[in-house]
């Protein structure tokens, strides 16, 4: 960052997961606890060496301040639960670039720990009061998170930039493809053009096949200086440049530009203050809670023009295995389930490590995360020194 | 149980009450003439407070629809399919009011179609809906 002390530049230097369940009512904290002492190993740590906790919460987490009693971490110099509004689960490691970078801690532990329970709201019972934003909304049956939303997204996109159902699909058919060859794939079948044509509507025209898959899991990392990191065993990666975005009508219905949300805003400043461009990116790990965020993306992100994502792609081969654009190389949330947003940091540091065995995109040495969408963007430019 | 019925705030009351009389009203602000929805407490704009009901034709055109075909409430599985779409008002530029597409095939309709408002009982006051123009509605006939 311009003006950060170099020594004080956001590193990665630990990542981890716990194993990842589809089966419903497991308890998440001793998967949690496993993925951050995964991560510690991965970097050298103990607990003691922590000096803050940051995550995203909600059903099937645990706060910041459970974990630290969970692992026996003392004193905390910055926590922070940074659910509700913020970029899906890289909001936390974003808040704790933040707190590193600044000086209010050294070493941070940052977690998003899910349950698939989340992911089962449907056919609930109780019809909530609509009152607030709800009114607004409920008494038109617009429930079931942004499942609504993003039909009309997508509904939205193919009137007024063009482009086909194929294009969807392609993203969908590539998490397949990359998930067979991940240790900890969930949707490891491959799937063809004509499943994703025929896969169900859920809010037409989303499919199905348009929407992640929900799991009990959780993923860590840890993020110190670069300072720091050079004590330790392992390859660090640099975090190279953060950045949010909200777009000018923040609202997942009310929005004033509904195939974008934040994320033009989010992009243009992410490489403004990156040391590298669009065209350098080697490997791209892109939020896939629905397909249409990942394509809005890979527009915003500038890794291909607007409305120009369906000739991109090229039948799916830019984005597979030996494209020249790798794209969500351990399945993403469609086929390795949705640990929520961190999972991208994690799969795109273990790429720029080159420790991805068969799935290892050759020389990678900098790649591009990015989370949610509508007014909740997030977005981060990793580099390999 | 029947379908969930809109809980007024200080700020919707109005809005609420004026569709229980068959009227649509949305917010516009007297010093910058915005118009807004939903309705707050502000103007968006240019933060006046005097941001006043004012009573609009209720012709509309359609910016997004989907038609759901999973009810995430059992309250509404016996309309499946039913539409949800997203609908520019034209005399009010700048409010665009979230509905239920009635009397018509989604399939029929494309973005930018000219739909009008009817209101629907629904508890102690009415919701707005949308359907097709008279004019298209005579057109499909």
């Amino acid at each position: 960052m311009s003006g950060q002390a170099a020594g004080r530049r956001a590193t990665v230097v630990g990542v981890g997961y716990s194993s990842v369940h589809r089966e419903l009512g497991v308890d998440t904290r001793p998967l949690v606890v496993d993925a951050c002492v995964a991560a510690l190993r991965d970097a050298g740590l103990t607990p003691t060496g922590i000096d803050a906790v940051f995550e995203y919460p909600g059903v099937g987490s645990q706060s910041a301040v459970n974990v630290q009693r969970l692992l026996g971490i003392g004193d905390l110099k910055a926590y922070g639960d940074l659910g509700g509004s913020g970029p899906s689960g890289l909001a936390a490691a974003m808040a704790a670039v933040a707190a590193v970078e600044s000086g209010s801690c050294d070493v941070a532990l940052v977690f998003r720990s899910v349950n698939r329970e989340w992911g089962q709201q449907s056919g609930r019972v109780e019809v909530p009061p609509a009152g607030n934003a709800a009114q607004f909304t409920l008494p038109y049956g617009d429930f079931g998170g942004i499942i609504p939303s993003m039909g009309m997204r997508k509904y939205r996109r193919l009137a007024e930039l063009g482009g086909s159902e194929e294009d969807y699909g392609q993203i969908a058919v590539n998490a397949r493809r990359w998930a067979a060859m991940y240790e900890r794939g969930v949707l490891t079948k491959p799937l063809t053009m004509d499943d994703y044509l025929s896969s169900r509507f859920v809010a037409e025209p989303l499919r199905l096949l348009d929407c992640d898959y929900p799991v009990t899991g959780a993923c860590a990392a840890i993020i110190t200086t670069a300072e720091r990191a050079r004590d330790l065993a392992g390859q660090p990666v640099t975090i190279d440049s953060v950045a949010f975005g909200t777009g000018s009508r923040p609202d997942w219905t009310f929005s004033d530009d509904l195939l974008f949300g934040g994320t033009i805003g989010c992009a243009r400043r992410l490489w403004e203050k990156s040391s590298v461009t669009a065209r350098d990116v080697d490997v791209a790990e892109l939020y896939d809670g629905f397909t249409h965020i990942t394509i809005s993306w890979i527009e915003a992100l500038g890794l291909c023009g607007i409305g120009e994502f369906g000739d991109w792609v090229d039948g799916g081969k830019r984005i597979g295995p030996g494209g020249a654009l790798p794209l969500n190389t351990n399945g993403g949330q469609l086929a390795a389930g949705r640990l929520h947003g961190l999972a991208f940091l994690t799969e795109a540091v273990q790429q720029l490590r080159g420790d991805c065995g068969q799935r290892q995109v050759p020389g990678a040495r900098v790649a591009v995360v990015a989370n949610a969408h509508g007014p909740q963007c997030g977005a981060m430019v990793l580099t390999r020194e | 149980m029947g379908k969930p019925a809109p809980i007024p705030d200080q700020a919707s009351a109005f809005f609420w009450e004026g569709a229980a009389r068959g009227e649509l009203l949305v917010q516009r602000c007297e010093d910058c003439r915005a118009f807004q929805y939903p309705p707050t407490v502000v103007c968006e704009k240019c933060q006046s407070r005097d941001v006043r009901p004012t009573r609009v034709s209720g012709r509309g055109t359609l910016y997004a629809l989907t038609v759901m075909h999973q009810a995430f409430l059992p309250v509404f599985a016996e309309d499946l399919p039913f539409t949800i779409a997203l609908v520019d008002l034209d005399d009010a530029p700048g409010a665009r009011l979230l509905a239920n597409i009635v009397d018509a095939d989604p399939g029929g309709l494309t973005a930018g179609d000219p739909l009008e408002v009817v209101f629907e009982p629904r508890g102690d006051y009415a919701i707005p809906q949308f359907r097709p123009a008279a004019a298209q509605r005579a057109g499909a006939a």
